[in-house]
């Protein structure tokens, strides 16, 4: 299976070579969408996994055993679509295809499974309907 | 040929022959102009952009004892107040001065919608307006007048914006992603207003339209209104032309069609849902109605250098595929006004229409012929 995750890293645990032990012991392919550093050295990875699910599952029971915070990437990006005005404005800043104007409707759809959190639709949207999540799991 | 009164009657009896100007446009693909012309007495059209030159007028109703307002704001939005005692202009894009990202163009939502506004207003005091300070809380229902009148809407046609320097720029046009990987767009193209009408023939001055959920007017012709800009075949001008102002009671509106915006790094403006019936008088009318999209042409033009200069043409067939060809590169679109609320626009003023609700007007004076737009210079 393929999925992607968003992995949150404490000052603590930013260091520790997390990706590479998951590729090596469990067999995991890794691709890394997205990764910031932020002030306090608090650290964000969006990453895809490929693996089988078991293996998946232990990848990351492992990594919450050190400490590292993961969750689906599906609850990342907050959007308000109840108010939108199917502009298209985020379209015209989403590379990767999640956010699209329905050729027929006009109406706006979000796939977040497409999504890897590169937040250019935040400033794009002039409603402002969308925002990161905080939540940590 | 048809008179606008011929066309009333119609709709009086409920058998006037309504559509919008997609469906007509689809019409036309075996139909003639004539036939079209024979068949259909109204088009109607619609649009749904951030139109930043709007705003309302307000009279606050007078206090007591009476206060001469000279410094207003509304949730700590300065509005204009250089006016009669109570009456203010708020202006859409008027900033609140603590947070960029709300402005008059809230306001004016907020009211719509219903809600509390906190009202703060100061004078010198007169002698015949005493009170000096006002701090109280009102909403569309304690005012007397709340009405739209904005300056300039309905663009017909706008530029292509896109940006060839190395960083992200941030506009009125949205987000500008460097080395053109993106452009924007902002008209509804085939069902735009003034877009069916190019030579504004039907459209003037008193016009009757469907502005915010309700039915306004075309006050004037809009600032900026400009007939010299080069045309394409179809007589269509190929980048921002003409404009409109128009008035209407704010709180007959609806926020369904008037919503607030924020523009990142650039600031407030507000969306503004406009349509407009074309009454189809004759085969001319019959085919500008028709137009399509791939015959409205307009220009891409470059918002990253300081003369934004002109980098080709593009239709609005190609805009909505999702992707146009600019010099040789393969560039992502997206657009700034929403089709599918103009859609809505046209749907329901075409109802209004079919059901007697709503009359088509005479203009009481048509738009100026020659009228171009002058730039600012130093002088002393």
């Amino acid at each position: 299976m393929k999925k992607r995750f968003v992995f949150r890293f404490s000052p603590n645990t930013v260091k520790k070579p997390l990706m590479s032990y998951l590729v090596r012991e469990f067999n995991i392919d890794v691709n890394i969408w997205n990764a910031d550093i932020s002030y306090g050295r608090e650290g964000k990875l969006v990453v895809e996994l490929e693996a089988e699910e078991k293996a998946i599952e232990d990848g990351l029971a492992y990594a919450r055993s050190i400490g590292v915070n993961c969750s689906p990437l599906i609850k990342e990006l907050q959007f308000n679509q109840e108010r939108c005005i199917n502009c298209g404005s985020c379209t015209s800043v989403c590379f990767y295809g999640a956010l699209q104007i329905n050729q027929e409707s006009w109406e706006l759809e979000y796939d977040p499974e497409q999504c890897v959190v590169c937040g250019l639709c935040i400033k794009a949207c002039p409603l402002q309907l969308f925002s990161i999540s905080r939540e940590e799991e | 040929m048809k008179t606008i009164d011929q066309i009333n009657e119609k709709i009086r009896n409920g058998n006037a022959v309504v559509f919008t100007a997609e469906e007509v446009s689809r019409m036309a693909e075996t139909m003639t102009s004539a036939e079209i012309a024979e068949e259909v007495d109204v088009v109607t059209t619609g649009t749904f952009g951030p139109m930043c030159s709007s705003g309302a007028f307000i009279n606050f109703g007078h206090y007591n004892p009476p206060i001469r307002m000279e410094e207003v704001s509304l949730n700590d939005v300065p509005i204009f107040a250089g006016l009669a005692a109570v009456d203010s202009y708020i202006g859409a894009s008027s900033e609140s001065t603590f947070d960029e990202t709300y402005g008059g163009a809230h306001i004016i939502e907020d009211l719509i919608a219903g809600k509390d506004v906190k009202l703060k207003a100061r004078a010198k005091g007169t002698d015949c307006y005493p009170t000096k300070e006002v701090q109280t809380v009102i909403n569309k229902d304690t005012v007397n007048e709340f009405y739209l009148f904005n300056p300039r809407n309905a663009y017909q046609n706008y530029s292509v914006a896109v940006n060839s320097q190395k960083h992200s720029i941030y506009t009125y046009m949205g987000s500008l992603m460097p080395h053109m990987e993106n452009a924007t767009y902002s008209t509804s193209g085939e069902l735009s207003p003034l877009l069916n009408d190019p030579e504004l023939r039907t459209i003037g001055i008193g016009t009757r339209i469907f502005l915010g959920g309700t039915q306004g007017f075309v006050s004037w012709y809009g600032t900026q209104f400009n007939t010299q800009k080069p045309k394409n075949e179809q007589g269509i001008p190929t980048s921002n032309a003409a404009t409109l102002a128009v008035i209407g009671n704010a709180k007959e509106m609806s926020t369904e069609y008037i919503r607030a915006a924020y523009f990142e790094k650039y600031g407030v403006s507000i969306f503004i849902g406009i349509g407009i019936p074309i009454p189809v008088l004759d085969e001319d009318i019959a085919r500008a109605v028709s137009i399509r999209n791939c015959q409205i042409e307009t220009s891409v033009v470059d918002y990253g250098l300081e003369d934004k200069p002109v980098l080709g043409m593009v239709n609005y067939e190609d805009l909505r595929s999702g992707t146009i060809k600019v010099q040789g590169k393969e560039i992502k679109t997206g657009a700034m006004s929403s089709l599918e609320k103009a859609r809505k626009i046209a749907e329901e003023l075409k109802t209004w229409i079919k059901n007697g609700e709503f009359l088509l007007s005479h203009p009481v004076e048509m738009m100026p012929k020659n009228s171009s737009v002058k730039g600012l210079e130093q002088r002393s």
